[in-house]
């Protein structure tokens, strides 16, 4: 009960305060809005199914690239853009998980090739000059049309993405209530003994692929409409992924609220870094990496853990 | 037609056959003890059973159904379950979350699942530890578990795989009054066992393996006595 009025009156904070705030923390909350966002995606397949994926960039960029490219050369909003990306990410992502599960690809083996995809698309992405190559895309005309996913200001964007969170979460609280939420978790501590109780493993994995793809497509768009810019490193390069996979991880990975804890603690923890060591380029990614192992080493089952155990 | 036919199956792991020839037929109701010293094969005829070993000769079949090639998910639908001879818990889940994951198989509802599974837990007995986690759970109750997450599915014929094993003495009596009342439920069971004194109380028949090959099969007391099953236990020359 207890948490559930927390819970209430973070929402509550969430809703009403971002319109008082400063520039800056509306822009570092939609940070750890977004890396809440994939990282909740992420935790579908990485944190309730095991499936370690260090490839989520892959969607990602397929997400950015479709909607962009599709409304800079046809005109297609990106509100329709980002679920034709959402589609293209799903086939890619069962193309790529078929593969990987059918032939018992587990743990680290699954991990690299997930990586290996995802490194593929960005390499296929700086050698197309359709695609903008290297130089990526620029979404050139920022006059405010709501219809076409461009606002004035940032706090439409702060919306949209808290929307996409809340979403985010809510699916996977229902995802966790089902048979097939039982059936990843029982995939992820024992696939073996998971068959003999009458898991369809294979089949059970594609749908959780399918699900963190086709949310992870949708934060791409967000991305590019966000920034206005998207370039295959910043999207298929291997950062994306690891930020989905540490908010999950930090934060307590198959629970439904961890990914977003974790941005909670993260995205300050780095900005912090970042503002209190300056000119010294590398020693805030130094410093957030300390803070990384010291909660990996001390809160293995992330921050959701570690709430629990207190209980 | 039996429940479940066994016909001339032969397992090959590369140069060794573990299983050879084997044929056994269960009927729906029995209780069919599989015996033999270490290395006989008999977890091997498990897994054939339960899909997680193809044959590389012979013919399976559950109810009239081949279930070569089948995953073992689908036989577990069908109505064959099993438990592992080493126990295989969710251990981070629930004992209640484990068996769940069972009782799923026959419903996608939420409350029903968890239904049965209290159900079931109440069964083999774990009913006050519904929320430990497996992990914390002793052997004793962590086999228990195993089968109310095997019953949990609604078997016709239930695999249990030395579910005894590793049990004190007070422990074994009562697996053998559980698996009683399993079979009482209707369930019919095909178990290898080590400890003699339960499989014999127990089964209807017992068939003896020794080196993959069937040896002996019929009644307890008969295969007790038989001349080969006491060579294949205390060697050539007892």
């Amino acid at each position: 009960m207890g948490a559930e009025i927390l819970g209430g009156l973070a929402l509550g904070v969430l809703l009403v305060a971002p319109p008082f705030l400063p520039s800056y923390f509306l822009e570092i909350l939609i940070s750890v809005m977004l890396f809440g966002y994939l990282g909740a995606a992420w935790n579908i397949l990485g944190g309730y199914a095991g499936q370690f994926s260090f490839g989520h960039a892959a969607y990602f960029g397929i997400g950015a690239y479709t909607s962009t490219l599709l409304f800079l050369n046809l005109g297609v909003t990106p509100w329709l853009g980002m679920l034709a990306g959402g589609a293209l990410a799903v086939v890619f992502g069962l193309f790529a998980g078929y593969l990987s599960f059918r032939y018992g690809l587990r743990g680290p083996y699954f991990s690299l090739v997930t990586l290996a995809f995802a490194e593929m698309l960005r390499v296929v992405a700086v050698n197309t000059k359709a695609v903008g190559s290297s130089l990526g895309l620029v979404i050139p005309n920022r006059e405010p049309a709501p219809a076409n996913f461009i606002f004035a200001g940032k706090l439409p964007y702060y919306y949209v993405i808290l929307a996409m969170t809340l979403g985010a979460v809510w699916i996977t609280r229902a995802l966790s209530r089902s048979k097939l939420g039982y059936s990843l978790l029982a995939i992820r501590e024992n696939e073996d003994a998971a068959e003999a109780a009458g898991v369809d493993a294979l089949g059970m994995k594609l749908r959780a692929m399918a699900i963190s793809s086709f949310l992870t497509a949708l934060g791409g768009t967000f991305y590019a409409q966000y920034f206005a810019y998207i370039d295959p490193t910043i999207t298929f390069g291997p950062s994306v992924s690891i930020q989905g996979l540490l908010q999950a991880i930090v934060g307590g990975a198959g629970t439904v609220l961890g990914p977003v804890i974790g941005a909670f603690v993260l995205t300050p923890v780095s900005e912090l870094s970042r503002a209190a060591i300056r000119g010294r380029a590398g020693v805030d990614v130094m410093l957030y990496g300390v803070v990384l192992i010291l909660v990996i080493s001390f809160l293995p089952q992330g921050i959701m853990g570690w709430t629990r155990k207190r209980r | 037609m039996s429940l479940l036919e066994i016909d001339s199956v032969t397992k090959r792991f590369g140069g060794l056959t573990a299983v050879s020839r084997f044929s056994l037929g269960v009927e729906a109701g029995e209780i069919v003890g599989l015996i033999g010293p270490n290395g006989a094969g008999k977890t091997t005829v498990f897994h054939l059973l339960s899909g997680f070993h193809a044959p590389s000769d012979g013919a399976i079949r559950f109810k009239g159904v081949s279930v070569v090639g089948a995953k073992p998910h689908e036989i577990c639908r069908r109505g064959l379950a099993r438990t592992f001879q080493i126990v295989q818990p969710f251990v981070n889940l629930t004992a209640l979350e484990n068996v769940m994951v069972g009782a799923f198989n026959r419903t996608d509802d939420l409350a029903a699942a968890r239904r049965r599974a209290v159900e079931m837990l109440e069964f083999v007995g774990l009913g006050a530890r519904r929320d430990v986690p497996a992990r914390a759970l002793t052997l004793s109750d962590r086999k228990r578990l195993e089968m109310a997450r095997g019953l949990a599915t609604r078997p016709e014929l239930l695999l249990l795989d030395e579910v005894m094993a590793g049990l004190n003495p007070t422990e074994i009596e009562a697996i053998i009054g559980l698996i009683r009342r399993i079979h009482a439920e209707g369930v019919t069971l095909l178990i290898i066992e080590h400890v003699m004194r339960a499989i014999m109380a127990l089964s209807q028949r017992i068939v003896v393996l020794h080196h993959g090959e069937k040896i002996a099969e019929g009644r307890p007391d008969d295969v007790a006595h038989d001349a080969r099953v006491i060579e294949a236990y205390l060697g050539a020359s007892a």
